[in-house]
């Protein structure tokens, strides 16, 4: 294993756990700032799990296995996916694969879980926002396996790691393929980190709750493991955003180091985002997405006409 | 060897069915049939592995012939797999009584019958075979159901769909020795139009058996009429043998089809996938709502039979038998997820008396084996990792992400739209088994009194369950190994990389291995190691929140209220209907009804315009038929003159 190797691992496993809380803190005080408030510091998630993991967990009365569970499960998936997820081309093997279908399963995993902990609960909130999270799952799995194939397309391979490779350097840009793919997966990127159009992050009101709906009842070091699940869906959504559907340079030490980079524009886009639109209706993010697959398959239709 | 224990356990199916036939015998008898089914299974997985075929090879002739090879020994075995368990759980499912003798006897042929469908090796003995298979089922309902006006109904839906459609089973397998080309490819000359009538036949009519939209009607009414470990077997297994004549037509006699008729096939599998899990959905009987998603997986598979037929037409044999092997794994894998399933719900059925879905509730606790096998079963059919239908259906997403890569503009984009419709077929399916698992076992007990509590069936009933449940992480975990001896079952030389799944996972080309034990080992770690973290630290038990009012039973959520954003969304194509009545006294609210149901647009609109005209077509017919001997004197005097005056004109003779 050469040191670009090791270094991409290191920056994997460290970036994923640890720095994974700081990307919805970037987007969290950017927001503010657009907006022209102070908001919180960006450090702010970490300061919410220091809190959290101090306080004892709530029992619901009646809740069986499934609610106890359900916080962990979710958080090992996010962990499994965060595993999965490389960031260079030549990142090591990590027990679980590299292979981009596999992500969906694994996201799929812990969106089960948040919904069978909200049947558990019995709690009509908690439901809501799961029969919500996964009508949207419907038609956000659709267009992210489309734009999936778009990359695998260009790239010959649904390996993430050939995937990066695939897409690196400024060829497998000439033509207008890897851009659509791109624009499909911005979509999907907003829906899987719950942000607006499709879900308000901010919202305290249940009736409108999508991705906070089944967190209503936690507390305590359940609580912590599901908001880190959250920071970690937006290390890895955004990690793969990064790495495949926004151009990047082809050496290893090279894409590390524009890592950070991207990944604070994508925070920042984000934000920016969040403040000029408004959260849409919930009956119309289901267009929305598919817009984004209809996008997709454009860049299909594109790449089988031979048009680069 | 392998011979002798197959014939051991047909012997002792055929045994187990004549002792069901006295009375105080049946357990026994059914467990004999279990241990027979067990036997024949261990022989057809053995074939499998070993490759090498007992008796004859096929033949075009009308000769009867017998015999095992490779793809009948994997059909054999899922036979097994399903059936051992599923009729250790009659032995106790079914209460003592005539009719359920007969039941217990009826299997027995029933299973003796599916397997001469898979040893058959003549046109013959195959069509018997097809048709008795056919019958079976519907006698098992009648039996079962004696005297029920409904499950007549019911039958004669079932029998008239698949007599009509089987039709073109007939005349595909008729057409198939007629040309000699039963166990002979490449007589049958690509392109050419015999091709095409017998692989479109071949389609309509076991895609009728196997259930494929628009074919699928009779479908999500006959199986959930028959005892649930009957149930079992004709979505486990029954259906299978279709898909088992499929690939032998498609696949292994015709040769290479063209690619129309490939994106033909995606399409009624991407039809059936969708279809079917959508108005899984909406169903509120569990029996109802498992049958139509053995439609959706018949549509997955029937995806991955059509990515294998237009890869293979486009010259990528490799991947081809990538995509067969898909295919056929996800047939051997829904058929251990769907029994359990099934054999969950009869037991669901036996403690709590009901199937409808907002009866049931928090039988996790009331029954935890049997419910933590049902949980294990609905995390498999929704795809979920690490379990064996996420296994199936990434080998067949990869099979279908490859069709862009191979094919043409037009195929590449059918292989797309398969893709999305497949992955939308995962999530539907996830939302669907979301609301089964939070109905039945999540929340408070809805049934059952605290006289007559809910208690968990009889240990062999959970036996069977476990051993199913035990089945779906295997395969789950290890489905390299078969999925490897499945990709050599492609009768074309592969040409592929021959250990490339020869690991515990599955690993093609092109993709991201997939180290299914490696991701288990991680999630079971990661889900450790968090729970050991987050300790026992636990504040006092507190009720859920609802804005600070008391929770209640009037609260609870129903199937209909957490499928209600999908069925807004879907309103379109859907068009429920839906009836609220409110009733109120001096401005008080005193009653609200509420009637909802979503109709099978299928049935609505085709079927039922069809069997109108056909009534008013037999109407006319009637008209002819006045039962005056003078009248008929008369038509055969008519038919008699014109048949002459033809032939004195010369138009006949």
């Amino acid at each position: 294993m050469n040191a670009v190797t090791t270094a991409a691992g290191t920056a994997q496993l460290v970036g994923g756990v640890a720095l994974a809380p700081l990307l919805p803190g970037l987007v969290q005080h950017w927001k503010a700032r657009l907006q022209g408030r102070r908001g919180p510091s960006p450090v702010q998630p970490y300061r919410e799990l220091r809190r959290l993991w101090a306080k004892s967990t709530v029992t619901v009365e009646g809740t069986g296995v499934l609610y106890r569970l359900a916080p962990s499960v979710i958080a090992a998936s996010l962990g499994a996916a965060v595993l999965l997820v490389p960031l260079t081309a030549d990142a090591p093997a990590l027990g679980v694969g590299h292979d981009v279908l596999a992500l969906a399963g694994l996201l799929a995993l812990a969106r089960f879980a948040a919904a069978a902990s909200a049947w558990d609960t019995a709690n009509g909130f908690s439901l809501m926002g799961a029969s919500r999270d996964l009508m949207i799952a419907v038609f956000v799995e659709g267009t992210m396996v489309l734009s999936f194939a778009v990359a695998a397309l260009v790239a010959g391979t649904t390996d993430l790691r050939g995937l990066i490779a695939g897409t690196a350097g400024t060829a497998a840009w000439a033509g207008p393929v890897l851009a659509l793919g791109g624009v499909a997966f911005a979509l999907v990127a907003i829906a899987e980190t719950g942000r607006q159009p499709v879900d308000n992050p901010d919202t305290h009101l249940e009736l409108t709750m999508v991705h906070e709906g089944p967190l209503l009842e936690y507390a305590g070091r359940d609580l912590a493991y599901l908001h880190w699940a959250m920071a970690a869906r937006h290390w890895v959504v955004l990690v793969l955003a990064a790495q495949v559907f926004v151009p990047h340079p082809a050496g290893g030490w090279a894409q590390l180091a524009l890592l950070p980079i991207t990944l604070g524009v994508l925070c920042a886009v984000l934000a920016l985002t969040e403040t000029l639109l408004a959260k849409a209706r919930i009956l119309l993010v289901p267009r929305l997405l598919a817009a984004g697959a209809l996008v997709a398959l454009l860049g299909i239709t594109a790449r089988l006409a031979g048009i680069s | 060897m392998i011979g002798a224990l197959l014939l051991a356990g047909l012997g002792a199916v055929a045994a187990g069915g004549v002792l069901c036939g006295t009375r105080g015998t049946v357990r026994a008898g059914l467990v004999l049939q279990a241990a027979g089914s067990a036997g024949i299974g261990v022989a057809g997985f053995w074939v499998l592995a070993t490759g090498a075929a007992l008796g004859p090879g096929f033949t075009s002739a009308l000769e009867p012939r017998v015999g095992v090879d490779g793809l009948s020994g994997t059909f054999l075995g899922t036979l097994g797999l399903v059936a051992a368990p599923a009729l250790v759980f009659a032995s106790r499912y079914l209460r003592p009584g005539a009719a359920n003798r007969l039941v217990g006897g009826l299997t027995a042929v029933f299973l003796l019958v599916l397997a001469l469908v898979l040893c058959a090796r003549d046109p013959l003995t195959l069509l018997f075979g097809w048709e008795a298979m056919t019958l079976l089922p519907a006698v098992v309902i009648l039996v079962a159901h004696r005297g029920d006006q409904q499950a007549r109904r019911t039958v004669f839906t079932y029998l008239t769909i698949t007599h009509l459609g089987g039709v073109g089973t007939w005349v595909a397998v008729l057409l198939l020795a007629g040309e000699g080309a039963i166990g002979s490819p490449g007589v049958i000359e690509p392109g050419s139009v015999t091709q095409g009538v017998i692989a479109v036949a071949a389609l309509v009519g076991m895609g009728t058996k196997a259930g494929v939209m628009p074919l699928h009607v009779w479908l999500p009414r006959a199986h959930p009429m028959a005892p649930a470990p009957v149930s079992a077997l004709m979505s486990g297994v029954m259906i299978k043998i279709a898909v088992y004549a499929l690939v032998r037509v498609l696949v292994e006699w015709l040769g290479v089809l063209p690619v129309w008729f490939g994106v033909l096939t995606l399409a009624v599998g991407a039809l059936s996938a969708l279809g079917g899990v959508t108005y899984a959905i909406f169903q509120h009987e569990l029996k109802r709502l498992l049958a139509l998603h053995s439609i959706e997986n018949i549509g997955i598979i029937v995806l991955g039979l059509g990515a294998c037929l237009v890869l293979r037409s486009r010259g990528a044999d490799a991947l081809a038998a990538f995509a067969l092997a898909a295919s056929l794994l996800h047939t051997v894998n829904h058929a251990v997820f769907k029994a359990l399933l099934f054999l969950g719900a009869g037991a669901f059925e036996r403690a709590t008396g009901t199937l409808e879905l907002d009866r049931l509730g928090g039988l996790l606790r009331r029954m935890p084996w049997t419910g933590a096998a049902f949980l294990v079963g609905a995390m498999a059919i929704a795809g979920l990792p690490p379990l064996n239908g996420f296994a199936s259906e990434w080998a067949t997403l990869q099979a279908l992400l490859h069709l862009p890569a191979v094919g043409g503009v037009g195929d590449g984009l059918a292989g797309a739209f398969a893709l999305a419709a497949l992955a939308s077929t995962a999530a539907l399916a996830l939302l669907c088994f979301a609301k089964v698992v939070g109905l039945v076992l999540l929340g408070p007990v809805r049934s059952g009194s605290d006289e007559h509590p809910v208690t968990e069936v009889a240990p062999p009933m959970v036996g069977a369950t476990a051993v199913l449940a035990l089945a779906c992480v295997v395969l789950g975990i290890v489905p390299g190994p078969l999925f490897g001896a499945l990709t050599d079952l492609a009768p074309w030389p592969a040409g592929s990389p021959a250990g490339s799944s020869a690991g515990l996972g599955l690993d093609l080309p092109g993709t991201g291995s997939l180290p299914t034990a490696g991701i288990a080992l991680v999630l079971v770690a990661l889900v450790a190691g968090l729970v050991l973290l987050r300790g026992r630290r636990s504040a006092a038990p507190a009720p859920s929140w609802a804005c600070g009012q008391v929770v209640g039973p009037e609260l609870n959520w129903t199937g209909a209220g957490f499928s209600k954003p999908l069925r807004l969304v879907l309103e379109v194509v859907l068009r429920p209907q839906r009836e609220i009545a409110v009733r109120s006294q001096g401005g008080v609210l005193q009653e609200v009804t509420y009637h909802g149901r979503v109709p099978q647009v299928i049935d609505e609109r085709v079927y039922r315009p069809l069997v109108r005209r056909s009534v008013e077509l037999a109407g006319y017919v009637r008209r002819m038929q006045s039962g005056s001997l003078g009248t008929y004197v008369a038509y055969l005097i008519a038919v008699t003159v014109v048949l002459l005056g033809a032939v004195r004109t010369g138009v006949i003779g």
